[in-house]
């Protein structure tokens, strides 16, 4: 389970960014951090795994604190964290299953990191991940070839070789078509409920949430207005979480 | 992310109401026009008044035919056998691809080192101004002051100029790393992975045609370094013997042997060069 109280980031001297966030994720579901544009989603997730240093409050993964980690540590938390992107992040003159592999690399030493020496066991295990996203035939086709929509099942294959507790996808469908984001997000769910991870995932549409997320996490203006159930929304509480940042500013200010 | 501040949309200036004339003439393009206006006065003021002394013209032309002839078109081995001659170019070959090997391998660890999107600032401006110090000085130099130490000879010119082949090289492998996206090395960060697998999984397969360029380049660049390095630090290469056929014996059939031998290697180069970028180039 992911835990996250009181989690604050201020960015330059005045601009509060995240404002006393709390929230929790639960294996098995996915859960959508929703909100208007520059609302906080993408540095709260970003803070979930340290990519973006936050200033104050706990992030607990099955209750070890990622903030309390030292370097090395924290590495070994971030390879069971598998992390998706709207523009993908893969290497794109690599091919499919080499992308898929580099999830491994954080288990490994420097010098096996380094040459790139996989196990027979982990190539294998590569094909079947790809497989698994629907790309057993692009295997060896190289990234910059593929789709958006095939890249970023790439990306989620390599997530998955992380063997991860809990995948971040941030903005994972904002690039893809309709058709690539409901392959997309089918897989997500699929994961989610087979293999008991955690999804946490920023979305700018709320259709696809409100369809897709089990747990709905709603933020304005880095403060968390709404956190319950995907049943719980109504149209009320959609207003108050996209309202007009001018005013939120004031109305939230505690 | 930060919220987006309130502005007001700005009002637009209002149109003058006078029409302006545009000029062309800004002023960067009269800066530029009076500099070459300049020197072109220049250059016909010391045409017209150039000294030619008991020279004539008619005559100096015919000798640089004739002597353009013997080169080109009658070439020999002159005094020194084939076989000398090629053991020579090997050699020139083998300076050049040895100090290019070298400096690429030393430049690409200090390039990462030199990279700002992996380094510390200091450590990458540090490196930077390093390098531009060592590059400010032309491979020649180097070669002459390593042969104060080191003794004239092989020595003192492979050092020299695989010196300022890791100057060369960390500018370029450095820039070529700080193009690859910021995205990707993020991507890897963000499950664990350390420094240097980064470097080697993530990165240099992002710059691999980028790299061989450049070192191919640099390989060029050696190759005519080593000629010449020959014939000042005494390598007992082609250029040695190009210097000794040219200025000690006159020998302009010989010269023009060997400047067909490195025309013909500069030849092979490019046309290997274009076949390996081709064979990384190809499934883009």
């Amino acid at each position: 389970m992911l835990k996250v109280t009181g989690l604050d980031k201020t960015y330059g001297h005045h601009k509060h960014s995240l404002k006393d966030v709390n929230f929790t994720a639960q294996p098995g579901e996915v859960t959508a951090i929703i909100g208007p544009s520059g609302a906080g989603k993408t540095t709260i997730l970003r803070s979930v795994n340290q990519l973006i240093r936050d200033d104050g409050g706990q992030i607990l993964l099955d209750d070890v604190d990622i903030r309390q980690a030292n370097k090395k540590q924290l590495r070994q938390i971030r390879h069971h964290i598998g992390m998706i992107f709207q523009n993908y992040n893969l290497i794109s003159p690599l091919t499919a299953i080499e992308n898929v592999l580099h999830g491994r690399l954080g288990a490994k030493s420097t010098l096996a990191g380094m040459l790139g020496l996989y196990s027979t066991d982990e190539k294998s295990e590569a094909l079947t991940l790809l497989q698994e996203v629907g790309l057993q035939d692009y295997a060896y086709q190289r990234c910059d070839q593929l789709s958006g929509g095939q890249q970023q099942r790439v990306g989620i294959a390599r997530a998955l070789m992380q063997h991860p507790k809990m995948i971040l996808c941030d903005e994972p469908i904002a690039s893809l078509d309709p058709k690539s984001t409901r392959i997309v997000m089918d897989i997500l769910r699929r994961l989610a409920k087979e293999k008991q991870l955690i999804i946490l995932i920023n979305l700018h549409q709320i259709d696809v949430a409100r369809e897709y997320a089990d747990h709905i996490v709603g933020i304005n203006s880095g403060a968390i207005v709404f956190e319950g159930p995907n049943q719980d929304i109504d149209a009320a509480t959609l207003q108050n979480i996209y309202r007009q940042p001018e005013t939120a500013v004031t109305d939230n200010a505690n | 992310m930060i919220e987006n501040s309130s502005t007001t949309p700005k009002t637009l200036p209002q149109p003058n109401p006078k029409t302006k004339r545009i000029s062309m003439m800004t002023r960067p393009r009269l800066i530029l026009r009076t500099v070459l206006g300049g020197l072109t006065l220049v250059t016909l003021y010391s045409l017209l008044t150039l000294n030619t002394a008991n020279l004539k013209l008619s005559e100096a032309f015919k000798s640089l035919g004739t002597n353009l002839h013997s080169m080109f078109l009658q070439p020999s081995v002159g005094q020194d056998s084939w076989n000398l001659l090629l053991t020579a170019l090997t050699r020139s070959v083998s300076l050049a691809m040895l100090t290019t090997l070298l400096g690429a391998l030393f430049a690409f660890f200090i390039a990462v080192g030199a990279a700002r999107n992996l380094s510390p600032t200091w450590l990458a401006n540090t490196i930077k101004a390093v390098m531009a110090f060592i590059r400010s000085i032309p491979t020649i130099l180097w070669v002459l002051i390593y042969s104060v130490t080191m003794g004239l000879g092989a020595n003192a010119a492979v050092v020299g100029l695989t010196f300022h082949s890791i100057a060369y090289l960390v500018k370029a492998y450095s820039e070529s790393i700080e193009e690859t996206s910021s995205d990707t090395i993020e991507a890897l960060k963000a499950s664990g992975v350390g420094f240097w697998p980064i470097v080697f999984q993530a990165i240099l397969p992002s710059i691999i045609p980028a790299l061989l360029s450049w070192t191919f380049i640099r390989f060029e660049i050696n190759f005519a370094n080593a000629v010449a390095v020959g014939a000042a630090a005494g390598a007992d290469d082609i250029g040695y013997y190009l210097f000794m056929s040219g200025s000690f014996y006159s020998n302009f059939h010989e010269v023009g042997l060997i400047v067909y031998l490195l025309l013909g290697v500069a030849v092979i180069l490019e046309l290997v060069s274009m076949r390996l970028r081709g064979h990384y180039l190809q499934k883009n």
